[in-house]
């Protein structure tokens, strides 16, 4: 992807102006303004109660913005969730699934609440053995899963639903130095398909790894916005100490609408 | 996307341990208790019989209709009232018919077996009463809490499912899940019954057919009652509490306290009481009708049956002009006893419905016939073979038998060895339960509130799923 063609798209991910205020007086998320376009992923750094998490449940309208918007494919999410939902994708960061169900049946039954039912039991033999699931346990029950073997089928379940958009809430936290790696090879390939993807995470070196573009979020605000161009021979860790402690939050930096970055 | 859903969650519930050892659990105690209805059933059917038997034995060799004392009918088990024993097996069964006063039946079955009266009987309404409630109410404590804790919550919701939806399929998943194989299981259990030697009319399979129903509009309150509840909380555990102290108070306490309230409210005179104020006019009658029996003057002194056919006459028109002062004066005081107990039971009946299971205990006991309907109903029927009864004994003696009298037979040597009396002649007593019609209209007001509660449950989950919060 080039400048140019990015400029001429739709961002497929947006959150304009976001705050959001809990009614205990918290400031969760204040004033965050981003976009994400296909074909690129998004990485926010942070620490714990950054307002990361509540960034990606405001895109799930699981919580309605105080003001502001986030939209999905140009739509805002409040005001028609279930069209914005058909455009997105969704991995927490520890996947529960059923645990009476095999994984093949817990794909197909999220593929089909995803709208998707054209899939045959080959299919979902496929993209369990794309994310890595060894074919034995593929009709095991999902009780006896590790953690890293639910987040594999939890990023199949996104593929499955085969959206533009992908948001992953600490998707490679708790995953072993091979699950990780296996999964940002994968997330390297959905971008390659164009999808457009937001990932919250506390892991700096993957996310530089993989990224296009890195924000670093505190106390709800979005204090660091670079493209991977911008951040070349930085050091990433630095950089995030500094801004979390706050000696190196430059005005610019910290505006919302400091991208969108284009993907280098 | 509906399908989905419901599909899903029968092939979780299902799947589940929990599923399984519930359901045989279940299952166990359904096909015991259409056993031991059964086995009740025979039972009490043998006593009957023998009942019937020794009261015509003691009757057998009389030779006059005049000897027939102590003559009684009895109720006779009813093959639903042994699935759904209501208060059948209170109620006095026993009824000594005299020809004129008041019936008071007695020997219930609890009288005889008092061990039953303990824990009382397996039966249906218990069985819907207490394990279906639980039922739903283990399989719906976490529908949405739960989801929420294992985190499969969010991850449902992140796609376009709309959560009225959702709510919905989950809800008809459970039921169809649960309810299925227990309607089976009854089902089975009904095909039992001819094996078991309880022959069912179709009326009264119509009225199984409805205890059904209303077993399973029961469920699906306490289903409705368990998402709804789960659906406010965020915590199982909560969920789970608050649903147990719900059951409590809607199985164990409301019922008993609606009735406790109401014999509170309304003060009902107690049987003993009237009882006694009967009794002390009863014997300021006689003391009349001693002074009066003292002016008994024949008019034929030299014929001895002449004579003896007017005192009988003379002690039967004192016997029915006792018998109206106290039925007129057992009438006014039943009547007003009977006024107090109908507001009674209207206060209760209306405080004990606010509870499913008080709603579901009314209309499987009315549909039944074993409701607090079947002791009035017995005593209707009894009152009416009283009064043919009084008939044919007048046609054979000429006088009630029921009054007090003397009677002397004059026999001379000469005369013919009387033959025995026929008992075949004596009416029999046949108790005709409370017709279908009645019964259901007693029960639909139950089972629309059964129906209403669905209704409530899931709307009120419906509202409550949509403002919670799924982070």
């Amino acid at each position: 992807m080039n400048e140019e063609s990015t400029a001429q798209e739709q961002p497929m991910l947006e959150a304009a102006a976001l705050t959001k205020r809990y009614e205990d007086g918290v400031l969760a998320v204040d004033n965050v303004s981003f976009t994400v376009m296909p074909g690129q992923i998004f990485a926010m750094l942070g620490g714990n109660g950054a307002g990361k998490t509540t960034t990606i449940n405001l895109f799930l309208n699981f919580l309605e913005p105080t003001t502001g918007e986030t939209r999905i494919n140009g739509v805002v999410t409040h005001r028609e969730p279930l069209k914005a939902k058909q455009h997105i994708a969704f991995v927490s960061e520890n996947v529960m699934l059923y645990p009476n169900f095999t994984a093949i049946q817990n794909l197909d039954f999220f593929a089909r609440l995803g709208g998707r039912t054209e899939y045959s039991k080959t299919d979902y033999r496929d993209v369990l053995l794309r994310v890595g699931l060894a074919e034995d346990v593929h009709h095991k029950r999902l009780k006896g899963f590790s953690k890293g073997m639910r987040q594999k089928c939890g990023i199949a379940i996104a593929m499955l639903k085969n959206a533009p958009a992908i948001l992953l809430d600490e998707p490679t936290a708790g995953l072993d130095p091979q699950a990780g790696y296996d999964f940002i090879k994968l997330l390297g390939a959905l971008r390659d398909e164009g999808k457009a993807i937001l990932m919250s995470t506390h892991d700096i070196f993957r996310a530089r790894e993989i990224a296009d573009i890195i924000a670093i979020m505190n106390r709800g605000r979005l204090i660091m916005q670079r493209n991977a161009a911008e951040l070349a021979g930085e050091d990433l860790e630095q950089l995030y100490l500094q801004y979390m402690a706050g000696s190196n939050s430059s005005p610019e930096n910290n505006q919302p609408g400091a991208g969108p970055c284009s993907k280098q | 996307m509906l399908k989905t859903i419901i599909e899903k969650e029968i092939r979780d519930i299902i799947g589940s341990t929990k599923f399984a050892v519930t359901f045989g659990v279940c299952a166990v105690l359904i096909l015991l208790s259409f056993f031991a209805g059964a086995n009740n059933y025979q039972v009490s059917r043998a006593r009957y019989e023998a009942a019937k038997t020794e009261n015509l034995r003691q009757f057998a060799g009389l030779t006059d209709w005049f000897s027939v004392r102590q003559h009684r009918i009895f109720l006779p088990p009813q093959p639903l009232g042994t699935l759904v024993t209501g208060i059948s097996n209170d109620i006095g069964r026993t009824t000594e018919i005299t020809g004129r006063g008041e019936l008071t039946p007695d020997d219930s079955r609890f009288n005889e077996d008092p061990l039953f009266a303990v824990f009382r009987f397996l039966d249906l309404d218990f069985l819907f009463g207490v394990v279906l409630s639980l039922l739903a109410i283990l399989f719906g404590f976490d529908a949405i809490s739960g989801e929420k804790e294992r985190g499969t919550l969010r991850l449902v919701l992140a796609n376009a499912v709309p959560r009225g939806t959702y709510v919905l399929g989950r809800l008809c998943g459970s039921f169809i899940a649960l309810a299925a194989p227990l309607v089976a299981t009854v089902v089975l259990g009904c095909l039992l019954l001819p094996v078991f030697g309880i022959a069912l009319t179709g009326g009264e399979w119509l009225r199984l057919g409805l205890v059904l129903l209303a077993g399973l509009l029961y469920f699906g309150v306490f289903l409705t009652v368990a998402v709804f509840v789960s659906a406010v909380t965020h915590r199982s555990s909560s969920s789970f509490l608050v649903l147990l102290v719900v059951w409590i108070l809607a199985v164990m306490i409301v019922p008993r306290a609606a009735v406790l309230l109401a014999g509170r409210a309304v003060e009902v005179p107690a049987v003993d009481e009237l009882d006694a104020q009967k009794a002390a006019f009863g014997t300021q009658l006689w003391r009349e009708h001693r002074e009066k029996l003292s002016s008994f003057k024949p008019t034929q002194n030299d014929d001895m049956q002449g004579l003896m056919d007017e005192f009988n006459r003379f002690m039967n028109d004192l016997a029915d002009e006792r018998d109206n002062k106290m039925q007129e004066f057992a009438g006014r005081l039943n009547e007003d006893r009977q006024n107090r107990q109908q507001v009674q039971r209207t206060l209760a009946f209306s405080l004990a419905r606010i509870s499913p299971a008080a709603q579901l205990s009314l209309a499987v006991s009315s549909l039944a016939g074993t409701s607090l309907e079947l002791k009035e109903h017995y005593l209707q029927e009894a009152t009416a073979y009283q009064a043919k009864y009084a008939q044919f004994m007048k046609e054979k003696t000429g006088i009630n038998t029921g009054g007090g009298m003397m009677v002397v037979q004059v026999r001379d040597e000469g005369d013919e060895e009387p033959e025995p009396i026929d008992l075949g002649e004596l009416p029999v007593f046949e108790f005709r339960p409370v017709g279908f019609a009645r019964s259901l209209g007693a029960a639909i007001v139950d089972l629309g509130l059964l129906a209403l509660g669905n209704l409530v449950f899931f709307a009120a989950a419906f509202v409550a799923f949509g403002r919670y919060d799924v982070r």
